[in-house]
């Protein structure tokens, strides 16, 4: 369907420019704005690997700041499309929350509006193209160096000249047509062209994915006469209701609250119209009223244009900016996340191509899907310990916890790996690899050891597997003895686990760091406790060499579980702050200084 | 606030410098500080604990904690 609608454009159009070169000349312009607004936002995203991140976190803690943030961040980069997608990237990672989500969103509205000054103000009063020149060539050579930075600004500045230069082809093909033709023939006037026109702006703004784009197509076809002022109201209308289109299918990728933002972008802008439609007439009144005080002459229609624009969107923030937190409200009644049944199969919960985007939202994104990835492994250890999460969870004493579980539990923990872990692992891996390729060193240098993490994990899962078969055996065992050793195994991982969910739970960072040493020293004392112990057996004949075997074996396994979680509590902890990071990581204790401590023998004896 | 540390910041904040050697100290005063608070907190439970495992593993975090602050020391007093 898609292709037969892309042959029948292209038929379509060969056949327009075949009968009219003013047709080829706009629909050129057109496609050189366009590229030139890919350009742009190119451009951008060399920068926002800092920058812009940080000032959205700095200064979005709340609506209206974040609506000035959106509105300054737009006209900075003349592109809502790309604050809307910094938005919705930033609240899939939890960076923002959705009340300031939609105070960008908001603000970007506003934004969109200094364009359509720019353009209606100068763009269409000078030769624009002139200017785009000088900006293509300079823009061209910069892209061609190696610094990210002269790459982004490169990308800006040919951005900009494809976008004048697009904006020229298009007055120029305007200007052509009126020679030829007179469009205005064809308006229609009163509440029916009203609707008609807005219909056509709405298809126009899905066609070209951008409604800054239909609003220069509007402005150049009004300053060339070519439609009529009611009409281009009419256009504008619905290229604000047109681009909310664009947003839903752009957030068909995002996570469940991007999809929520997007759903709010379309509350805002489609209530918003549907409301203006009814008081056109009204509007160019008040227009008509206050573009004398604006010094905006009587016949500059494109002006009064951008003067309505800026009214429709002022509205916007007016009618919702006070409403925010019930809109909130609203999309979380409307969007409910559907909770996971224990057979069901679990996906990923973070992880979405736009957090691709940026390296802060694809960094902090990877360290939440880690942290889901983690509680599904964490779960089934227990499970393979006998025992379940929620006992861990408990104050309950760890002795009480395995009188109460002295029951083996059977659980099939590979159907777990199946449902619950191998789908999550395998898009993490590959969500790190693809960011690897998209980002510079430094952010990888972030992003390699939460995917280490995600190893561990797994790795810490297959030694639980392995170890499950004989803790099914043994924890019913006649022997007392060996009953006594896997039971002590249980214990000393029942105490790691806990300690993990403390340090991955706290919110006192000297608790998690204590905590963090703690892990590993107790993993080497058990080590040496449970050789210690396995010698002791064997040569007092207490168990059989088939017990001892499987003894042997799974203390590694439970070393090995205990080793990776630690090693994941702390990179997990650790980079959760990159802020605190260096800081932590300095005062936790390396590998020699653990040994120090777990072969003293004043500590041996408490293992 | 000085000059300098006023360019650091917004050095910093345009990510065109990385966090500085300050701004690690800052962080690890702050952790010591903290520490040598749960140290005395542990040292209090310590004099409290009749149960000889609890008495073992306190002990073990109070020396964790020990070489933790010494180790940030080291690291300011550098």
């Amino acid at each position: 369907m898609k292709r037969l609608l892309l042959i029948l454009t292209i038929i379509g159009l060969s056949y327009a420019f075949a009968q009219s070169k003013s047709i080829l000349s706009i629909s050129a312009g057109v496609a050189i704005f366009l590229l030139g607004m890919l350009s742009l936002e190119e451009g951008f995203r060399f920068f926002t690997g800092g920058l812009l991140d940080k000032f959205l976190k700095k200064f979005t803690n709340n609506v209206y700041k974040s609506v000035i943030f959106g509105a300054v961040t737009t006209t900075l980069m003349q592109s809502s499309g790309l604050v809307s997608v910094i938005a919705i990237s930033f609240i899939s990672a939890g960076l923002i929350g959705l009340s300031q989500g939609i105070g960008i969103v908001l603000g970007a509205n506003i934004g969109t509006t200094t364009g359509a000054w720019l353009i209606a103000g100068f763009g269409l009063k000078i030769s624009i193209a002139t200017y785009a020149m000088p900006m293509l060539v300079f823009g061209t050579l910069f892209i061609f160096q190696s610094s990210r930075r002269l790459k982004g600004l490169g990308y800006v500045l040919t951005g900009l000249g494809f976008s004048f230069l697009g904006i020229a082809y298009m007055k120029e093909g305007f200007e052509a047509f009126k020679e030829t033709i007179d469009l205005t023939q064809y308006s229609i006037e009163g509440f029916k062209g009203i609707l008609i026109f807005t219909a056509i702006g709405i298809g126009a703004t899905i066609i070209m994915q951008s409604s800054h784009a239909t609003l220069v197509l509007i402005l150049t076809a009004l300053a060339a006469s070519q439609i009529t002022y009611e009409n281009a109201i009419a256009l504008t209308i619905g290229a604000n209701m047109g681009t909310t289109i664009t947003a839903v299918i752009g957030a068909l990728g995002a996570s469940f609250d991007g999809k929520k933002l997007a759903g709010a972008h379309f509350i805002i802008n489609i209530s918003t119209a549907l409301l203006v439609i009814g008081f056109v007439p009204f509007f160019i009144n008040m227009i008509e009223f206050t573009a004398p005080f604006l010094g905006i002459a009587h016949d500059d229609y494109a002006l009064k244009l951008a003067l309505y624009h800026t009214y429709f969107n002022l509205l916007c923030v007016a009618i919702f900016a006070p409403l925010v937190d019930k809109m909130v409200m609203l999309l979380n009644y409307v969007f409910v996340q559907k909770k996971l049944e224990a057979s069901e199969m679990d996906d990923v919960m973070y992880i979405n191509d736009l957090a691709l985007d940026f390296p802060d939202t694809a960094q902090i994104v990877l360290l939440k899907e880690t942290k889901h990835l983690f509680t599904n492994v964490f779960e089934i250890i227990a499970k393979g310990l006998s025992i379940y999460k929620e006992d861990i969870f408990s104050g309950m004493e760890i002795e009480d916890i395995i009188k109460l579980r002295h029951k083996a539990l059977h659980v099939n923990m590979d159907e777990f790996y199946e449902k619950r872990i191998k789908d999550i692992y395998g898009k993490i891996i590959t969500f790190t690899i693809l960011a690897q390729g998209k980002f510079s060193e430094d952010a990888n240098k972030k992003l390699i050891p939460i995917k280490n993490a995600n190893i561990r994990i797994v790795e810490a899962f297959k030694a639980a597997k392995h170890m499950q078969k004989n803790m099914l055996v043994y924890i019913e065992s006649d022997n007392e003895f060996i009953k006594n050793e896997y039971n002590h195994i249980r214990k000393n991982l029942i105490k790691q686990l806990r300690n993990m969910q403390l340090i991955l739970n706290t919110n006192e960072e000297d608790v998690a760091i204590l905590l963090l040493s703690k892990l590993k020293l107790d993993v080497q004392k058990y080590d040496i406790a449970a050789n210690k112990s396995l010698d002791n057996l064997i040569r007092t004949n207490k168990i059989t060499y088939a017990m001892a075997t499987s003894l042997m074996n799974d203390t590694t396994y439970a070393y090995t579980i205990a080793f990776e979680l630690a090693e994941v509590a702390n990179i997990l902890f650790i980079h959760e702050d990159d802020d605190l990071k260096e800081g932590r990581e300095a005062l936790l204790l390396n590998e020699n200084e653990v040994d120090d401590m777990a072969n003293n023998p004043n500590t041996r004896k408490s293992a | 606030m000085s000059g300098e540390k006023f360019i650091n910041k917004i050095q910093e904040l345009f990510g065109i410098i990385s966090q500085n050697d300050e701004s690690k100290r800052k962080a690890i005063k702050e952790l010591v500080k903290k520490l040598k608070k749960r140290r005395i907190t542990l040292k209090n439970e310590l004099r409290e604990e009749s149960n000889l495992i609890k008495r073992e593993t306190l002990k073990d975090n109070i020396k964790i904690i020990k070489k933790q602050i010494k180790k940030g020391k080291d690291i300011l007093d550098d």
